[in-house]
């Protein structure tokens, strides 16, 4: 049945709804990156087996996601499936992101069972509050994450007057072997909750965690547009009695005790031009200094001297084991984002050119990100994007695997 | 004889004011309800055309209560399922599956690219968002001047064409404080949706910033539904499609 109007149809079946629905996308990413190979990051990961100086991969991701909607209750899931070959040979793994189960008896509740990411805060490119996700990537914030087990529940109610809305949601998570054993100390109910105000116009959430995972923290973030195109917001979260794994004196390990705080300030503005800058500053007390930084890359150095001096791989392994702390994702105390977009440039449609910087201002090391995006053919999206480095030796981003890089991905929604 | 002839001038002069005192602002809410009623839901597609001819196509479920409170799902094409917009007073916040949360938006953005900027696709009552300044006579149709009543609105200034008798638009031009047009919306293909909603169903827009290139606004599916408060909250966007 087709609903006509001039010489522009609106076709009823496609608006039908059915049931049950079935999408998703396929993406090919292929990179190349110039490697440097005095850095760290290639010291640790192919001490003993060098590789040429120029990286290529491709990769090949698939994400489906479905569902199945009866009354009010609804079964969503979503898989993401990526296929790699570098020059180290092919690699593969699919992961659940999301497998849950949500009824929904009236607007005013909603309770969901499963696997799926809370995706709290209102950072961009940094969530201090985000207790119950897992950390995302400044340098491509927007992809979907893996979520985590858990039972919460969502009761909304609206008001009028400068209340307008209070949102509450607790959480359940279970940390067990095989559940959510990535999120901390094992054999724990951990319980979080959310509560979201819309209040004088400005979006507040105070957010607790409890349990045995993780040290209890307590968070507090916000957004609010000032003007019709100036937004601010900021998160602020405190950490009591967290552990961090540092590098002794004496070259070994210790763990240091403490309370902690981080917290972001940002602000998003969109020019009479139709650019968009969004500029944070992320503070996390809990990071390194780069006195401990440096520690750690003097650590990696002698590892790396030592193995090529005499095979021994012990204090490389020692470095290895370190890792996961000091490689993180932007594992210091003070860093700035800023990102300038530009919709349609030049009055060229569904075209975006963007500038990325993230700036770690303790050691004054940087990244720089051009990209180019067009999105003019119905479902299919080109992302042309390429990442510079600078920073002195020790420094963090001089400590990369890559000098340069150049990504391209060609992503086709269905 | 005399005060026979006064009483008739001033009737004769009671029946011209009539004719010419227009309340603005009461006939801008006249045509906000034969637009729409009050709480509804409804399909829209929107349809860019580029100089060349190519189009592309984005096709929303909205819903809408009372003056402050709208909020809408993409439902098509794939690679904008899901996207939600909800609009609460000035607030506006866009919902991306896969970033998972939702984010504020502004009213200049346009979550689509092209003409329609989020305003347009989130568009309040008439009434809400702006003042009648003057009406005039313009043929079979009134001439209403419009004035935002705050800076946050899109447009500053609105020239809206409104039938006599059917007291619906026919075209409306966007312009800045400075009287700059920066888009004509044309409303064509009057339709009846039933439940008594006769209105057209098809908007064209043209703008001198887009040269060449075209905008369509089709309707479909326009009905009154009670909708709770809570639907238009940030909680509920995620799940804004269980409405259909």
């Amino acid at each position: 049945m087709v609903g006509r109007a001039g010489d522009y149809d609106i076709d009823l079946s496609e608006i039908d709804k059915k049931p049950y629905s079935l999408g998703g996308y396929a993406e090919f990413v292929p990179l190349w990156g110039a490697r440097d190979k005095e850095s760290s990051l290639y010291k640790l990961n192919f001490y003993n087996s060098p590789q040429s100086d120029l990286a290529q991969e491709y990769n090949s991701r698939l994400q489906l996601e479905g569902s199945l909607e009866k009354g009010a209750a609804l079964l969503f899931v979503r898989t993401n499936s990526l296929v790699a070959h570098t020059n180290q040979g092919w690699s593969g793994a699919t992961k659940i992101y999301d497998a849950y189960l949500s009824l929904k008896p009236s607007p005013l509740l909603t309770v969901t069972l499963g696997k799926k990411a809370p995706k709290w805060g209102k950072g961009y490119a940094w969530n201090p509050v985000a207790f119950l996700d897992k950390p995302k990537n400044p340098d491509d914030p927007e992809l979907s994450l893996e979520g985590l087990v858990c039972a919460s529940a969502d009761f909304t109610r609206s008001f009028v007057g400068s209340l307008k809305t209070v949102s509450f949601t607790p959480a359940i998570v279970p940390v067990y072997d095989h559940l959510n054993d990535s999120f901390g100390t094992l054999n724990q109910l951990n319980f979080a909750a959310k509560l979201y105000l819309l209040l004088y116009d400005t979006d507040i959430d105070l957010i607790a965690l409890s349990g045995g995972s993780k040290s209890a923290r307590y968070g507090l973030d916000f957004s609010r547009n000032l003007t019709a195109n100036f937004e601010v917001h900021g998160e602020f979260a405190y950490l009591s009695n967290a552990q961090r794994k540092v590098l002794s004196d004496d070259g070994g390990t210790q763990f240091l005790r403490g309370n902690g705080r981080s917290w972001l300030l940002g602000v998003r503005y969109l020019s009479g031009l139709n650019t968009t800058y969004i500029l944070e500053y992320y503070r996390n007390e809990d990071g390194f200094t780069p006195g401990e930084m440096n520690s750690y890359y003097n650590l990696v150095d002698q590892a790396y001297q030592a193995f090529l001096g005499t095979g021994s791989d012990s204090l490389m392994n020692q470095a290895i084991g370190l890792a996961s702390n000091y490689t993180r994702i932007n594992p210091m105390k003070d860093y700035l984002y800023l990102r300038l977009s530009q919709s349609e440039p030049l009055n060229i449609l569904y075209f975006t050119a963007a500038i990325t910087t993230i700036f770690n201002a303790d050691d004054q090391s940087f990244n720089l990100t051009p990209e180019l995006l067009y999105t003019g053919v119905t479902n299919l999206e080109l992302r042309l994007k390429t990442s510079f480095i600078s920073g002195v030796d020790h420094s963090e981003f001089d400590e990369k695997i890559y000098d340069t890089r150049l990504e391209f991905r060609a992503r086709y929604y269905f | 004889m005399i005060h026979r002839l006064l009483v008739f001038c001033l009737l004769l002069g009671s029946i011209s004011l009539c004719a010419y005192a227009i309340d603005g602002n009461q006939l801008l809410k006249e045509v906000d309800r034969k637009l729409e009623p009050e709480a509804y839901e409804m399909y829209r597609k929107f349809v860019n055309i580029d100089p060349e001819g190519t189009k592309k196509e984005f096709t929303l479920y909205m819903v809408k209560k009372g003056q402050d409170k709208i909020a809408g799902v993409f439902i098509a094409p794939a690679s904008e399922k899901g996207r939600t917009t909800l609009r609460l007073d000035e607030n506006m916040w866009l919902y991306v599956p896969n970033v998972g949360k939702p984010v504020r938006i502004t009213s200049m953005q346009s979550v689509i690219g092209g003409v329609f900027n989020n305003s347009d696709i989130m568009r309040l009552d008439f009434s809400v968002e702006y003042d009648v300044e003057k009406v005039e006579e313009a043929g079979r149709e009134y001439l209403l001047h419009l004035k935002a009543k705050t800076n946050n609105v899109a447009y500053d200034r609105l020239n809206m064409w409104v039938s006599k008798s059917t007291k619906l638009p026919s075209k409306i031009e966007c312009r800045t404080n400075a009287d700059m047009l920066i888009k004509t919306l044309y409303y064509k293909e009057t339709k009846d949706f039933g439940g008594g909603i006769v209105r057209p169903s098809v908007i064209e827009t043209e703008s001198p910033l887009y040269k060449g290139y075209k905008s369509i606004m089709i309707y479909a599916k326009i009905q009154a539904k009670t909708l709770k408060d809570e639907v238009f909250t940030l909680t509920f966007m995620p799940h804004l499609e269980s409405l259909r």
